[in-house]
């Protein structure tokens, strides 16, 4: 007789992941049994492709992969204090800002405008470096101690003023030595003796290297005791005290190590810009960070990193209007795709919105010729295409486009309400109209329009995947 | 000889709700001593008050040492650790884990020495990979094998309150604080912990404190049973002496003493 | 003194208005906890509303309803608007992260901050816009104490904001659904296996919150008269702050907390320095969620050991 307890269904899970068919299923037995090291590498050789093949002399390029390796370094740095210690720390920026600045009031003749007048104070960044990383380093245990205090919502609150604290200090306090709202420019970059780094590939390089030896470094501390006592202290503190688990102790070290983290991120992003700004560390700067890790998945170092390529990528395209288009377009082919299915009735939708399309416009049209008179707003290649299927009056007037926006918006908050066939039915003419939409009115202002998609693609995927792309599924006992 | 643990006139308020009042109770080496007595006796309190979570008047003392005004993780080093009334596993952590992140105490690498895998981070690993084995291997197959990996939410309702136990042994304790590890269990899985219990003392030496309410259990391990109620103690003795108090038949088994017999 | 009770008045008619805002960040909090750091954004879409509705009825200088009418008439619209509109918001970006992790919700709270504060740009502009208030409320309307007077609009919005608190006191304590929403607060699950309708009531609790933020905006463009699309983040901040410091989830505390930061910001803004307000503000802050952590009505997190 079977000892009771004994879960045959469990024993057999193994046998079971085992089943997952094709790709998917390979893919997740090789990642089981690969070990981590060399994927550590295979994110080296891509970053390495990059900087190489695709780059190719494009400022630009260069720009958008230091971007994204900075925003990488400084998600990682979040999730020790977020996603594995569970602290809400909403000053993180702070620390990312006062890196910057050590470094730059080391690397400037900031210093040279104070009544001493040592002529400034310009010191190799091997020793800047340091310097910022220990000052923000012991900040980050100050902030620690005082967080000690205060948990769960109200250590939130108290952080986030401490990052508004910081800009708003560094805007106003001191502007001889601090720049004030000027900032400080002219910094010396990344330099030993006379070899210094010059170009933005440069940093881009710098910056990776730092990226894997920290994925490394963190991915070994992880597993280690004291990773293991951030994630029980995530779980439940008071059980973690009782468990031998130094709690205070721990926090602190948490807010230290991440602390530390983005001072070094601070000091390369100083050194890269040449200069820094107190905008360089608003609330906007730390929303995207918050968003590269919560998006890629909080408590997963690969999490991290897919998080901040995947928003600062987003953030490019969305800077510059013809991608912007193609993001546009592609998000509302991947979101019918991935929710229509089986094919069949992809297909169909796809045919009905092609077919309401043309018909309206041609309905329209016959009623009246200057309500189709405008031109799409897109360029390229299938605005051609678009031309005959948009409603787009003459001149583009701002109302038109304005009532169909409320109008989209409407029905997108309509669809999600019906279900089965009746959302079927209505996702038609809502995906027509957020066409229209998009080359009647949200291409005319392509700023406004990067942040409302941003928005847009932060509330969708927080609703498909909570826990992140490569986050797992958390029990949270409230 | 002296007790093991010892408690001196030990008083706490909430307020003004008074948990437990001049309470004196010991507990000797290898003993199992059951505490009992009707929700809200205080006995979860006193748990509470041994493990630091609370500062209470008077005095504890744990082989000779005063435990008093110390913080929760330095009285567990000390060697006293605790299961929970209601489960308080680290849920999304995996079996082993759990059993892993108990031996921190015990442990003393650096965060840089495990970051570099210096030689004392790496033995220590080694030490706290055979401690854990060696302490989940206590249950038999119930959390083995398939099981290290899991995460503890899968597990069924007996097998985290295994998990818990073995979590408070891989503190490296010599004493256990047991808060009612029957509750919620069929006649089998209660005859099941009771060896259990039996097995810790006997096998490895541990000093025990349980709180139980169910009466077989306590029959059958104790070597002496405390009565609480309403944070004072009523009586102590062995388990025919207590169950047959009068003030512990009234307050706690009611009138009818039937429910003794059953 | 004269600078004493204008400062204090003016204090008082701001933090009526962060109480408002306030409330709302702490109703939702309790039954969700979700810091919802797009209601300041609410507030904004209110003050929107509010001014729409002075161009629809004639516009400040022209208005074809006499005065008391259009004021009645704006809070309702912005009411009922933004309270339709956080229903909808919650229904939409919300619920479907009922039981996932607390930093998710965050994460969607901000992208309809992003929206909101966007669509407003996008529909309406970024230029600021005046309500123009002392063209149909004047300035000679108003109560002379000592020497200082006291605007007809500044009465109008302390007695409304009273008002309006109260009855939210009345609703929470002695009505059913008031009960409802304390039984969600305090434990979701128990309060459904108990029959109380959770979805229905947390749709209602963000209707509450969402209007008084509206027509908390309503009655910000009446008293200050610039409103632009950027000013839900500030207002929803120092709102956020106030329901933190009076204890977040209680509704004293939320009260209490907003008439304490428009007091200090006003003092502060009057007697030191407007520029460094923000700043000795939030100081203030930190100070006391160190002294009491919980804030000042706020119970300590209880824990079953």
């Amino acid at each position: 007789m079977a000892p009771i307890g004994v879960d045959e269904w469990v024993a057999r899970s193994g046998d079971r992941r085992d089943q997952h068919s094709g790709l998917r299923g390979q893919l997740a037995r090789a990642n089981e049994r690969v070990g981590w090291w060399p994927r550590l590498l295979l994110v080296g050789l891509v970053a390495l492709l990059y900087g190489k093949v695709i780059v190719g002399g494009n400022v630009n390029y260069a720009q958008t992969g230091f971007n994204v390796v900075l925003y990488a370094i400084l998600a990682l740095g979040l999730n020790i204090v977020v996603g594995w210690a569970g602290l809400l720390d909403l000053g993180y920026i702070a620390f990312f800002g006062a890196g910057a600045y050590i470094y730059a009031l080391f690397s400037s003749h900031a210093f040279g405008n104070l009544p001493l007048d040592t002529g400034g104070v310009l010191l190799p960044a091997v020793a800047s470096i340091p310097i910022a990383v220990v000052g923000v380093g012991l900040l980050g245990l100050l902030i620690g101690l005082v967080a000690l205090r205060l948990s769960g919502d109200y250590l939130a609150i108290v952080t986030l003023f401490v990052g508004q604290a910081f800009a708003e200090a560094v805007n106003n306090v001191a502007p001889g030595t601090l720049g004030g709202a000027n900032g400080l420019f002219g910094l010396k970059g990344f330099h030993i003796g006379s070899a210094i780094i010059g170009s933005t590939l440069g940093y881009y390089w710098f910056a990776v290297i730092v990226l894997l030896v920290l994925m490394a470094l963190l991915h070994l501390l992880d597993t280690s005791r004291t990773g293991r006592a951030w994630r029980a202290l995530r779980d439940d503190p008071l059980a973690a005290e009782v468990m031998t688990i130094p709690v205070n102790k721990v926090k602190v070290m948490a807010f230290t190590f991440g602390a530390i983290v983005a001072a070094l991120a601070g000091t390369i992003f100083a050194a890269q810009q040449s200069s820094v700004f107190s905008t360089n560390f608003s609330a906007q700067t730390l929303i995207l960070i918050y968003a590269c890790l919560v998006l890629g998945g909080a408590g997963s170092i690969a999490g991290a990193v897919l998080g901040g390529v995947v928003v600062t990528v987003a953030q490019q395209l969305l800077s510059s209007p013809i991608d912007s288009a193609y993001l546009f377009y592609g998000i509302l082919v991947i979101v019918l795709i991935a929710r229509v299915r089986p094919w069949q009735y992809l297909a169909a939708v796809v045919a009905a919105i092609v077919a309401f399309g043309f018909a309206a416009h041609a309905i329209v049209g016959a009623i009246s010729h200057r309500a189709i008179a405008g031109s799409p707003g897109s360029s390229g290649w299938f605005a051609g295409a678009l031309r005959h299927f948009v409603i787009v009056p003459a001149g583009s007037p701002l109302t038109y486009g304005n009532v169909l926006y409320v109008a989209m918006i409407c029905m997108v908050i309509g669809v999600v309400q019906l279900h089965g066939i009746r959302r079927l039915v209505a996702v038609v003419p809502t995906v027509y109209v957020a066409i229209c939409c998009w080359e009647a009115r949200l291409t005319l202002d392509p700023g406004i329009t990067a942040q409302i998609m941003i928005g847009a693609i932060l509330i969708v995927t927080m609703a498909a995947r909570p826990e992140g792309l490569l986050g797992t599924r958390r029990v949270e006992v409230v | 000889m002296a007790p093991l643990l010892e408690l001196d006139q030990v008083s706490l308020s909430f307020g003004g709700l008074r948990a437990l009042t001049s309470l004196d109770l010991h507990v000797n080496e290898n003993e199992i001593v059951s505490v009992i007595g009707p929700n809200g006796a205080g006995k979860t309190t006193l748990f509470n008050v041994i493990t630091g979570i609370y500062q209470p008047a008077g005095d504890i003392r744990f082989d000779g040492t005063s435990l008093i005004g110390r913080r929760p993780h330095a009285i567990t080093g000390m060697g006293i650790a605790r299961t929970f009334q209601s489960l308080r596993l680290f849920l999304n952590m995996t079996v082993k884990e759990n059993v892993k992140a108990a031996t921190y105490g015990g442990t003393h690498a650096s965060p840089i020495e495990s970051m570099l895998r210096l030689p004392r981070a790496r033995r220590e690993e080694r030490e706290v990979e055979a401690r854990a084995l060696e302490v989940l291997g206590f249950f038999g197959q119930r959390l083995q094998g398939y099981r290290f990996d899991q995460p503890a939410y899968v597990l069924s309702y007996a097998n985290r309150r295994r998990l818990e136990i073995a979590r408070a042994m891989a503190t490296g304790a010599r004493m256990l604080l047991l808060d009612e590890p029957a509750a919620g269990m069929n006649p089998n899985e209660t005859h099941e912990i009771t060896e259990l219990i039996a097995r810790l003392r006997d096998e490895r030496g541990y000093t025990i404190l349980v709180i139980e309410h169910d009466m077989h259990v306590v029959e059958g391990i104790s070597d002496r049973v405390v009565a609480l109620d309403h944070g004072e103690k009523l009586t102590e003795g062995s388990f025919h002496e207590v169950s047959n108090h009068p003030q512990v038949i009234e307050a706690y088994l009611g009138r009818n003493p039937e429910a003794l017999q059953k | 003194m004269q600078i004493f009770i204008s400062t204090l008045v003016s204090g008082i008619v701001v933090g009526c208005l962060y109480a408002l805002i306030a409330l709302g960040y702490s109703m939702v909090y309790g039954v969700l906890k979700l810091l919802n750091f797009a209601h300041g954004d609410l507030y904004m879409v209110g003050a929107f509303v509010g001014y729409f509705a002075i161009q629809w009825f004639g516009g400040a200088t022209a208005l074809i309803i006499p005065v008391p009418l259009l004021i009645i008439f704006m809070m309702l619209i912005a009411g009922f608007g933004v309270g339709a509109l956080g229903v909808a918001i919650e229904r939409f970006a919300y619920r479907p992260l009922r039981n996932a992790p607390r930093i998710a919700p965050l994460i969607t709270a901000l992208g309809v901050s992003f929206i909101l504060e966007d669509s407003v740009l996008l529909l309406f502009g970024g230029f600021t816009r005046n309500y123009n208030t002392p063209a149909f409320l004047p300035f000679r309307q108003s109560i002379h104490i000592d020497g200082v007077n006291i605007w007809s609009v500044q009465i109008i919005v302390v007695v409304v904001s009273v008002a309006m608190m109260f009855g939210l006191r009345e609703l929470v304590n002695r009505t059913l659904f008031g009960k409802s929403m304390r039984a969600v607060a305090s434990d979701r699950e128990a309060a459904e296996m108990l029959g109380v309708n959770v979805d229905r009531t947390i749709a209602i609790t963000f209707f509450v919150g969402s209007a008084m933020a509206g027509v908390a905006g309503v009655m910000s463009g009446l008293a200050f008269g610039q409103i632009s699309n950027i000013i839900g983040f500030l207002a929803g901040l120092k709102a956020f702050t106030a329901a933190v410091v009076g204890g977040i989830g209680s509704i004293p505390g939320a009260m209490i907390g907003g008439l304490a930061i428009g007091l200090c910001e006003s003092f502060s803004s009057s007697y030191i320095s407007s520029q460094y307000s923000d700043l000795i503000v939030f100081a203030l802050l930190i100070a006391v969620m160190l002294v009491r952590p919980q804030g000042v009505f706020g119970q300590p997190p209880l824990q079953k050991v």
